[in-house]
Protein backbone atom coordinates (compact mmCIF):
# COMPACT_ATOMS: atom_id res chain seq x y z
CA UNK A 1 0.00 0.00 0.00
CA UNK A 2 1.62 3.03 -1.18
CA UNK A 3 -0.60 5.72 0.32
CA UNK A 4 -3.77 6.11 3.03
CA UNK A 5 -7.04 7.55 2.91
CA UNK A 6 -7.62 10.25 5.67
CA UNK A 7 -11.02 11.75 6.36
CA UNK A 8 -10.94 14.55 9.19
CA UNK A 9 -14.56 15.51 9.99
CA UNK A 10 -13.16 18.53 11.96
CA UNK A 11 -12.22 20.09 8.57
CA UNK A 12 -15.89 19.11 6.60
CA UNK A 13 -17.71 21.85 5.98
CA UNK A 14 -20.65 19.94 4.26
CA UNK A 15 -20.33 21.58 1.24
CA UNK A 16 -21.01 17.76 -0.75
CA UNK A 17 -18.50 18.84 -3.55
CA UNK A 18 -16.77 15.07 -2.86
CA UNK A 19 -20.50 13.84 -3.57
CA UNK A 20 -20.50 14.97 -6.62
CA UNK A 21 -17.15 14.66 -7.80
CA UNK A 22 -17.48 10.36 -6.77
CA UNK A 23 -20.95 10.61 -8.42
CA UNK A 24 -18.86 11.77 -11.74
CA UNK A 25 -15.87 9.78 -11.58
CA UNK A 26 -18.41 6.56 -11.50
CA UNK A 27 -20.63 8.06 -13.98
CA UNK A 28 -21.61 4.83 -16.50
CA UNK A 29 -22.90 5.59 -20.66
CA UNK A 30 -22.93 9.37 -19.46
CA UNK A 31 -24.94 9.30 -16.47
CA UNK A 32 -24.24 9.77 -12.91
CA UNK A 33 -23.03 6.87 -10.23
CA UNK A 34 -24.58 6.49 -6.99
CA UNK A 35 -21.90 8.77 -4.57
CA UNK A 36 -20.37 6.13 -2.86
CA UNK A 37 -19.57 8.78 -0.01
CA UNK A 38 -21.84 11.20 1.98
CA UNK A 39 -21.16 13.93 4.18
CA UNK A 40 -23.93 13.88 6.98
CA UNK A 41 -24.52 16.19 9.79
CA UNK A 42 -22.58 14.80 12.43
CA UNK A 43 -25.02 16.24 15.32
CA UNK A 44 -23.08 19.08 16.71
CA UNK A 45 -23.62 22.43 15.32
CA UNK A 46 -21.58 23.16 11.90
CA UNK A 47 -19.99 19.42 12.28
CA UNK A 48 -20.02 17.30 9.17
CA UNK A 49 -18.60 13.94 8.75
CA UNK A 50 -17.97 12.62 5.42
CA UNK A 51 -19.37 8.78 5.88
CA UNK A 52 -16.96 6.81 3.40
CA UNK A 53 -15.55 3.07 3.54
CA UNK A 54 -12.23 3.55 5.31
CA UNK A 55 -11.41 -0.26 3.92
CA UNK A 56 -11.65 -2.14 6.88
CA UNK A 57 -8.47 -4.45 7.16
CA UNK A 58 -11.10 -7.06 8.48
CA UNK A 59 -14.36 -5.93 6.37
CA UNK A 60 -17.87 -7.37 7.06
CA UNK A 61 -18.30 -6.93 3.52
CA UNK A 62 -15.67 -9.46 2.63
CA UNK A 63 -16.25 -11.86 4.85
CA UNK A 64 -20.37 -11.35 4.02
CA UNK A 65 -19.83 -12.19 0.10
CA UNK A 66 -20.21 -15.92 -0.92
CA UNK A 67 -18.82 -15.78 -4.61
CA UNK A 68 -15.63 -13.70 -3.33
CA UNK A 69 -16.88 -10.41 -5.76
CA UNK A 70 -15.01 -8.44 -3.06
CA UNK A 71 -11.56 -8.60 -2.99
CA UNK A 72 -8.11 -6.16 -1.71
CA UNK A 73 -6.28 -4.40 -4.36
CA UNK A 74 -3.03 -4.67 -2.83
CA UNK A 75 -1.73 -1.47 -4.38
CA UNK A 76 -4.40 0.65 -3.30
CA UNK A 77 -5.74 -1.16 -0.04
CA UNK A 78 -9.19 -0.13 -1.42
CA UNK A 79 -11.79 -3.51 -1.52
CA UNK A 80 -12.92 -3.60 -4.84
CA UNK A 81 -15.86 -5.29 -5.61
CA UNK A 82 -15.18 -6.99 -9.28
CA UNK A 83 -18.96 -6.35 -11.18
CA UNK A 84 -19.00 -9.22 -13.09
CA UNK A 85 -18.52 -11.83 -10.49
CA UNK A 86 -21.19 -9.87 -8.06
CA UNK A 87 -24.75 -11.95 -7.87
CA UNK A 88 -26.72 -8.95 -6.06
CA UNK A 89 -27.29 -11.07 -3.40
CA UNK A 90 -27.42 -7.55 -1.08
CA UNK A 91 -25.20 -9.53 1.66
CA UNK A 92 -22.85 -7.29 1.68
CA UNK A 93 -24.69 -4.11 1.46
CA UNK A 94 -26.96 -5.80 4.58
CA UNK A 95 -23.43 -6.47 6.48
CA UNK A 96 -21.61 -3.52 6.46
CA UNK A 97 -21.86 -1.77 9.86
CA UNK A 98 -21.25 1.62 8.30
CA UNK A 99 -23.82 1.95 5.30
CA UNK A 100 -20.77 1.51 2.61
CA UNK A 101 -21.94 -0.69 0.77
CA UNK A 102 -25.06 0.52 -1.79
CA UNK A 103 -26.95 -0.36 -4.37
CA UNK A 104 -26.65 2.01 -7.15
CA UNK A 105 -30.62 1.65 -8.73
CA UNK A 106 -30.12 3.43 -11.48
CA UNK A 107 -27.01 1.43 -12.75
CA UNK A 108 -28.74 -1.11 -11.33
CA UNK A 109 -25.12 -2.55 -9.35
CA UNK A 110 -24.21 -2.74 -6.01
CA UNK A 111 -21.06 -0.46 -5.55
CA UNK A 112 -18.51 0.18 -2.77
CA UNK A 113 -15.55 3.05 -2.52
CA UNK A 114 -12.56 1.90 -4.89
CA UNK A 115 -10.70 5.01 -4.03
CA UNK A 116 -10.53 5.32 -7.81
CA UNK A 117 -8.01 2.93 -8.30
CA UNK A 118 -5.26 4.90 -6.34
CA UNK A 119 -6.78 8.72 -7.07
CA UNK A 120 -9.79 9.65 -5.32
CA UNK A 121 -11.55 11.95 -6.92
CA UNK A 122 -13.43 13.30 -3.33
CA UNK A 123 -10.49 13.98 -1.82
CA UNK A 124 -9.12 15.80 -5.50
CA UNK A 125 -12.34 17.56 -5.05
CA UNK A 126 -12.13 18.50 -1.17
CA UNK A 127 -11.71 22.24 -0.95
CA UNK A 128 -10.81 22.09 2.77
CA UNK A 129 -8.30 18.79 2.93
CA UNK A 130 -11.31 17.45 5.16
CA UNK A 131 -10.53 14.34 2.98
CA UNK A 132 -6.94 13.31 2.05
CA UNK A 133 -4.99 10.66 -0.19
CA UNK A 134 -1.23 11.08 1.38
CA UNK A 135 1.41 8.75 0.51
CA UNK A 136 3.15 6.48 3.16
CA UNK A 137 6.53 6.57 4.15
CA UNK A 138 8.75 4.08 5.17
CA UNK A 139 6.81 1.13 6.68
CA UNK A 140 3.09 1.49 6.33
CA UNK A 141 3.36 -0.47 10.15
CA UNK A 142 5.18 1.64 11.53
CA UNK A 143 2.94 4.46 11.05
CA UNK A 144 0.64 5.75 13.76
CA UNK A 145 -3.00 5.94 13.95
CA UNK B 1 2.01 -13.66 -20.71
CA UNK B 2 0.56 -15.01 -24.16
CA UNK B 3 0.23 -13.24 -27.45
CA UNK B 4 -2.55 -14.19 -29.23
CA UNK B 5 -4.27 -12.68 -32.50
CA UNK B 6 -7.71 -11.93 -32.38
CA UNK B 7 -9.81 -10.43 -35.67
CA UNK B 8 -6.56 -9.51 -37.07
CA UNK B 9 -5.36 -7.61 -33.58
CA UNK B 10 -2.51 -9.49 -31.63
CA UNK B 11 -3.43 -9.33 -28.25
CA UNK B 12 -1.92 -10.29 -24.80
CA UNK B 13 -2.81 -12.49 -22.07
CA UNK B 14 -2.03 -13.91 -18.78
CA UNK B 15 -1.91 -17.81 -19.10
CA UNK B 16 -4.98 -19.99 -18.02
CA UNK B 17 -7.52 -16.94 -19.21
CA UNK B 18 -10.06 -18.21 -21.09
CA UNK B 19 -10.80 -16.67 -24.76
CA UNK B 20 -14.26 -15.55 -23.68
CA UNK B 21 -12.67 -12.93 -21.17
CA UNK B 22 -9.55 -11.88 -23.46
CA UNK B 23 -12.07 -11.36 -26.41
CA UNK B 24 -14.87 -9.72 -23.86
CA UNK B 25 -11.50 -7.56 -22.42
CA UNK B 26 -10.89 -6.26 -26.02
CA UNK B 27 -14.27 -5.08 -26.84
CA UNK B 28 -15.63 -7.60 -29.13
CA UNK B 29 -19.40 -8.20 -28.66
CA UNK B 30 -20.05 -12.39 -28.57
CA UNK B 31 -23.28 -14.01 -27.25
CA UNK B 32 -22.65 -15.68 -23.93
CA UNK B 33 -25.65 -16.87 -22.20
CA UNK B 34 -24.75 -19.70 -19.86
CA UNK B 35 -21.68 -17.47 -18.55
CA UNK B 36 -21.26 -16.10 -15.89
CA UNK B 37 -18.11 -14.83 -13.31
CA UNK B 38 -19.16 -15.65 -10.32
CA UNK B 39 -19.06 -19.87 -11.26
CA UNK B 40 -17.06 -22.26 -13.57
CA UNK B 41 -17.60 -22.09 -17.26
CA UNK B 42 -20.29 -24.52 -18.72
CA UNK B 43 -20.11 -24.26 -22.05
CA UNK B 44 -24.34 -24.89 -22.39
CA UNK B 45 -25.58 -22.53 -24.81
CA UNK B 46 -22.60 -22.93 -27.45
CA UNK B 47 -23.08 -19.20 -28.79
CA UNK B 48 -19.85 -18.33 -27.60
CA UNK B 49 -18.26 -20.29 -30.26
CA UNK B 50 -15.27 -19.07 -32.50
CA UNK B 51 -12.89 -20.20 -34.99
CA UNK B 52 -9.28 -20.86 -34.64
CA UNK B 53 -6.56 -21.68 -35.73
CA UNK B 54 -2.42 -21.33 -35.71
CA UNK B 55 0.52 -20.85 -38.38
CA UNK B 56 1.62 -24.03 -38.35
CA UNK B 57 -2.16 -25.15 -39.00
CA UNK B 58 -2.01 -25.57 -41.91
CA UNK B 59 -5.24 -23.43 -43.01
CA UNK B 60 -7.16 -25.94 -40.71
CA UNK B 61 -9.12 -24.53 -38.25
CA UNK B 62 -11.25 -25.19 -35.53
CA UNK B 63 -14.55 -24.11 -33.62
CA UNK B 64 -14.92 -24.05 -29.88
CA UNK B 65 -16.78 -23.04 -27.18
CA UNK B 66 -14.35 -19.88 -26.17
CA UNK B 67 -15.82 -19.53 -22.21
CA UNK B 68 -14.31 -22.87 -22.03
CA UNK B 69 -11.08 -23.01 -23.86
CA UNK B 70 -8.09 -21.37 -22.32
CA UNK B 71 -5.62 -19.46 -24.31
CA UNK B 72 -2.60 -20.62 -26.02
CA UNK B 73 0.17 -19.32 -27.67
CA UNK B 74 -0.08 -18.01 -31.21
CA UNK B 75 -3.81 -18.67 -31.36
CA UNK B 76 -5.62 -17.02 -34.51
CA UNK B 77 -8.86 -16.38 -33.19
CA UNK B 78 -11.62 -15.03 -35.21
CA UNK B 79 -15.32 -14.24 -33.40
CA UNK B 80 -17.15 -13.07 -36.59
CA UNK B 81 -16.28 -15.16 -39.69
CA UNK B 82 -18.90 -16.23 -42.10
CA UNK B 83 -18.75 -19.73 -40.70
CA UNK B 84 -18.81 -18.69 -36.87
CA UNK B 85 -22.13 -16.49 -37.71
CA UNK B 86 -23.63 -18.86 -39.86
CA UNK B 87 -23.33 -21.56 -36.70
CA UNK B 88 -24.82 -18.86 -34.23
CA UNK B 89 -27.50 -18.33 -36.32
CA UNK B 90 -28.51 -21.73 -36.39
CA UNK B 91 -28.07 -21.92 -32.65
CA UNK B 92 -30.17 -19.01 -32.27
CA UNK B 93 -32.62 -20.48 -34.86
CA UNK B 94 -33.09 -23.40 -32.79
CA UNK B 95 -33.42 -21.08 -29.22
CA UNK B 96 -36.05 -19.27 -31.08
CA UNK B 97 -37.86 -22.69 -31.92
CA UNK B 98 -37.65 -23.31 -28.38
CA UNK B 99 -38.13 -20.14 -26.73
CA UNK B 100 -40.34 -18.14 -29.16
CA UNK B 101 -42.43 -15.32 -26.76
CA UNK B 102 -37.92 -14.96 -24.73
CA UNK B 103 -37.73 -11.00 -25.31
CA UNK B 104 -33.84 -11.98 -24.70
CA UNK B 105 -33.89 -14.48 -27.76
CA UNK B 106 -36.10 -12.67 -29.69
CA UNK B 107 -33.37 -9.43 -29.44
CA UNK B 108 -30.54 -12.15 -30.10
CA UNK B 109 -32.51 -13.04 -33.34
CA UNK B 110 -32.94 -9.53 -34.71
CA UNK B 111 -29.34 -9.15 -34.01
CA UNK B 112 -28.42 -12.21 -35.70
CA UNK B 113 -30.88 -11.57 -39.24
CA UNK B 114 -33.27 -14.51 -38.11
CA UNK B 115 -36.62 -13.19 -38.68
CA UNK B 116 -38.24 -16.06 -38.55
CA UNK B 117 -37.32 -20.06 -37.05
CA UNK B 118 -36.88 -22.72 -39.81
CA UNK B 119 -37.92 -25.48 -37.16
CA UNK B 120 -41.34 -26.13 -35.52
CA UNK B 121 -42.05 -23.59 -33.07
CA UNK B 122 -42.79 -25.65 -29.46
CA UNK B 123 -46.01 -24.05 -28.72
CA UNK B 124 -45.78 -24.17 -24.75
CA UNK B 125 -42.50 -23.24 -24.21
CA UNK B 126 -41.62 -21.41 -21.03
CA UNK B 127 -38.50 -18.98 -21.22
CA UNK B 128 -35.73 -21.13 -19.13
CA UNK B 129 -33.20 -21.64 -21.32
CA UNK B 130 -31.43 -23.99 -19.32
CA UNK B 131 -27.96 -22.20 -19.09
CA UNK B 132 -27.67 -23.31 -15.30
CA UNK B 133 -26.80 -19.69 -14.09
CA UNK B 134 -29.09 -19.99 -10.98
CA UNK B 135 -28.40 -23.69 -10.23
CA UNK B 136 -24.78 -22.95 -10.41
CA UNK B 137 -24.97 -20.34 -8.50
CA UNK B 138 -26.82 -21.49 -5.77
CA UNK B 139 -24.25 -24.52 -5.48
CA UNK B 140 -21.30 -21.91 -5.37
CA UNK B 141 -23.02 -20.28 -2.87
CA UNK B 142 -23.24 -23.04 -0.63
CA UNK B 143 -27.27 -23.68 -0.55
CA UNK B 144 -27.74 -26.09 -2.98
CA UNK B 145 -31.70 -25.11 -2.84
CA UNK B 146 -32.37 -25.59 -6.97
CA UNK B 147 -30.91 -28.44 -9.49
CA UNK B 148 -31.53 -29.63 -13.38
CA UNK B 149 -34.88 -32.12 -13.00
CA UNK B 150 -35.34 -34.60 -15.30
CA UNK B 151 -34.06 -34.85 -18.89
CA UNK B 152 -34.16 -34.20 -22.64
CA UNK B 153 -37.78 -32.37 -23.43
CA UNK B 154 -38.81 -32.54 -19.87
CA UNK B 155 -35.69 -30.79 -17.82
CA UNK B 156 -36.55 -28.06 -15.92
CA UNK B 157 -34.94 -26.08 -12.70
CA UNK B 158 -36.42 -26.73 -9.52
CA UNK B 159 -36.05 -27.68 -5.92
CA UNK B 160 -36.14 -30.90 -5.16
CA UNK B 161 -39.15 -33.05 -4.99
CA UNK B 162 -40.94 -29.80 -5.92
CA UNK B 163 -41.70 -28.57 -2.59
CA UNK B 164 -40.20 -25.51 -0.75
CA UNK B 165 -36.65 -25.94 -0.48
CA UNK B 166 -35.42 -25.87 2.99
CA UNK B 167 -31.67 -24.71 1.72
CA UNK B 168 -33.15 -21.32 0.09
CA UNK B 169 -32.33 -18.47 2.16
CA UNK B 170 -34.37 -15.92 -0.25
CA UNK B 171 -31.64 -14.11 -1.25
CA UNK B 172 -33.09 -14.21 -5.07
CA UNK B 173 -29.32 -14.67 -6.67
CA UNK B 174 -30.79 -17.11 -8.93
CA UNK B 175 -33.74 -14.51 -10.16
CA UNK B 176 -31.24 -11.63 -10.67
CA UNK B 177 -28.70 -13.09 -12.26
CA UNK B 178 -31.13 -14.96 -14.93
CA UNK B 179 -30.47 -13.80 -18.25
CA UNK B 180 -34.19 -14.24 -19.37
CA UNK B 181 -35.80 -13.05 -15.64
CA UNK B 182 -37.18 -16.28 -15.65
CA UNK B 183 -37.78 -16.61 -12.00
CA UNK B 184 -40.60 -15.47 -10.24
CA UNK B 185 -40.87 -14.07 -7.18
CA UNK B 186 -42.57 -11.59 -4.97
CA UNK B 187 -41.52 -8.85 -2.64
CA UNK B 188 -44.33 -7.34 -0.78
CA UNK B 189 -44.42 -5.55 2.86
CA UNK B 190 -42.01 -7.39 4.28
CA UNK B 191 -42.45 -10.88 2.72
CA UNK B 192 -40.52 -12.57 0.09
CA UNK B 193 -41.78 -15.40 -1.99
CA UNK B 194 -39.71 -17.50 -3.91
CA UNK B 195 -39.60 -20.95 -4.97
CA UNK B 196 -42.68 -21.56 -3.29
CA UNK B 197 -40.88 -20.52 0.16
CA UNK B 198 -42.31 -17.59 2.00
CA UNK B 199 -39.43 -15.80 4.20
CA UNK B 200 -39.73 -12.72 6.50
CA UNK B 201 -37.51 -9.74 5.44
CA UNK B 202 -35.90 -7.49 7.85
CA UNK B 203 -36.80 -4.20 8.94
CA UNK B 204 -34.52 -1.16 9.79
CA UNK B 205 -35.13 -0.85 13.22
CA UNK B 206 -34.82 2.81 12.66
CA UNK B 207 -36.35 3.43 9.49
CA UNK B 208 -38.56 0.67 8.62
CA UNK B 209 -37.15 -0.33 5.25
CA UNK B 210 -36.75 -3.85 4.28
CA UNK B 211 -33.36 -5.28 3.73
CA UNK B 212 -32.68 -8.71 3.37
CA UNK B 213 -34.12 -11.68 4.35
CA UNK B 214 -34.15 -12.74 8.02
CA UNK B 215 -33.04 -16.50 7.15
CA UNK B 216 -30.30 -14.80 4.79
CA UNK B 217 -28.85 -12.76 7.55
CA UNK B 218 -28.78 -15.52 10.29
CA UNK B 219 -27.02 -17.54 7.81
CA UNK B 220 -24.27 -14.82 7.07
CA UNK B 221 -24.14 -14.23 10.52
CA UNK B 222 -23.89 -17.91 11.63
CA UNK B 223 -21.41 -19.08 9.00
CA UNK B 224 -19.24 -15.80 8.34
CA UNK B 225 -18.77 -14.66 11.19
CA UNK B 226 -20.61 -11.62 11.75
CA UNK B 227 -22.43 -10.42 14.64
CA UNK B 228 -26.17 -10.94 13.73
CA UNK B 229 -26.65 -7.25 14.87
CA UNK B 230 -25.06 -5.89 12.00
CA UNK B 231 -27.74 -6.54 10.00
CA UNK B 232 -30.97 -4.33 12.04
CA UNK B 233 -30.56 -1.60 10.39
CA UNK B 234 -30.45 -0.38 7.31
CA UNK B 235 -27.31 0.89 5.05
CA UNK B 236 -28.81 4.63 5.20
CA UNK B 237 -29.14 4.14 8.73
CA UNK B 238 -25.50 2.85 9.26
CA UNK B 239 -24.56 5.78 7.36
CA UNK B 240 -26.19 7.69 9.90
CA UNK B 241 -25.25 6.26 13.07
CA UNK B 242 -21.76 7.00 11.37
CA UNK B 243 -21.75 10.06 11.35
CA UNK B 244 -23.10 10.88 14.52
CA UNK B 245 -20.42 8.52 16.26
CA UNK B 246 -17.66 9.80 14.87
CA UNK B 247 -19.11 13.33 15.49
CA UNK B 248 -19.17 13.00 18.75
CA UNK B 249 -15.42 11.86 18.66
CA UNK B 250 -14.99 14.64 16.73
CA UNK B 251 -16.72 17.35 18.62
CA UNK B 252 -14.36 16.44 21.03
CA UNK B 253 -11.35 18.11 18.94
CA UNK B 254 -13.81 20.89 17.92
CA UNK B 255 -15.07 23.80 20.01
CA UNK B 256 -18.53 22.76 19.73
CA UNK B 257 -20.88 25.75 20.36
S1 LIG C 1 -23.98 -8.12 -3.48
FE1 LIG C 1 -22.30 -8.83 -4.80
S2 LIG C 1 -20.43 -8.14 -3.79
FE2 LIG C 1 -22.10 -7.97 -2.28
S3 LIG C 1 -22.03 -9.91 -1.16
FE3 LIG C 1 -23.50 -10.23 -2.84
S4 LIG C 1 -22.28 -11.05 -4.51
FE4 LIG C 1 -20.82 -10.23 -3.05
S1 LIG D 1 -12.17 7.56 -3.28
FE1 LIG D 1 -13.33 7.61 -5.17
S2 LIG D 1 -14.82 6.01 -4.84
FE2 LIG D 1 -14.04 6.47 -2.85
S3 LIG D 1 -15.44 8.01 -2.01
FE3 LIG D 1 -13.76 9.08 -2.96
S4 LIG D 1 -14.48 9.55 -5.03
FE4 LIG D 1 -15.79 7.94 -4.21
S1 LIG E 1 -21.14 -18.90 -22.87
FE1 LIG E 1 -19.87 -20.42 -23.74
S2 LIG E 1 -21.25 -22.00 -24.15
FE2 LIG E 1 -22.54 -20.51 -23.21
Amino acid sequence: MKARFIVSPVLCIGCRTCELACAFAHAIDGKLGKSRIYPIDGGFKELWVPVTCLQCEEAACVKSCLVNALQRNPETGAVELNQEKCVKCMACVAACPFGCSLLDEQHELVVKCDLCGGDPACARFCPTKALEYKPIKGSPKKIAV
Amino acid sequence: MIRITINGKVTQASEGETLLKVIRREGIDIPALCHHEAVEPYGACRLCMVEITKEEWNGWSKYVTSCLYPVEPGLIVKTHSTKVIEMRKTIVDLYLARHPNCAEIQQLADEYGVTKTSYQTVVDGDNCILCGICTRICDEMGFHAISMVGRGHGKVVAPPLDEAPANCTGCLACAQNCPTHFIEFEDKGNSRTIWGKKFEMITCEKCGKTTITKEFADYLAEHRELPREYFNICDECHRRSTALDMGRIASWSKEVK
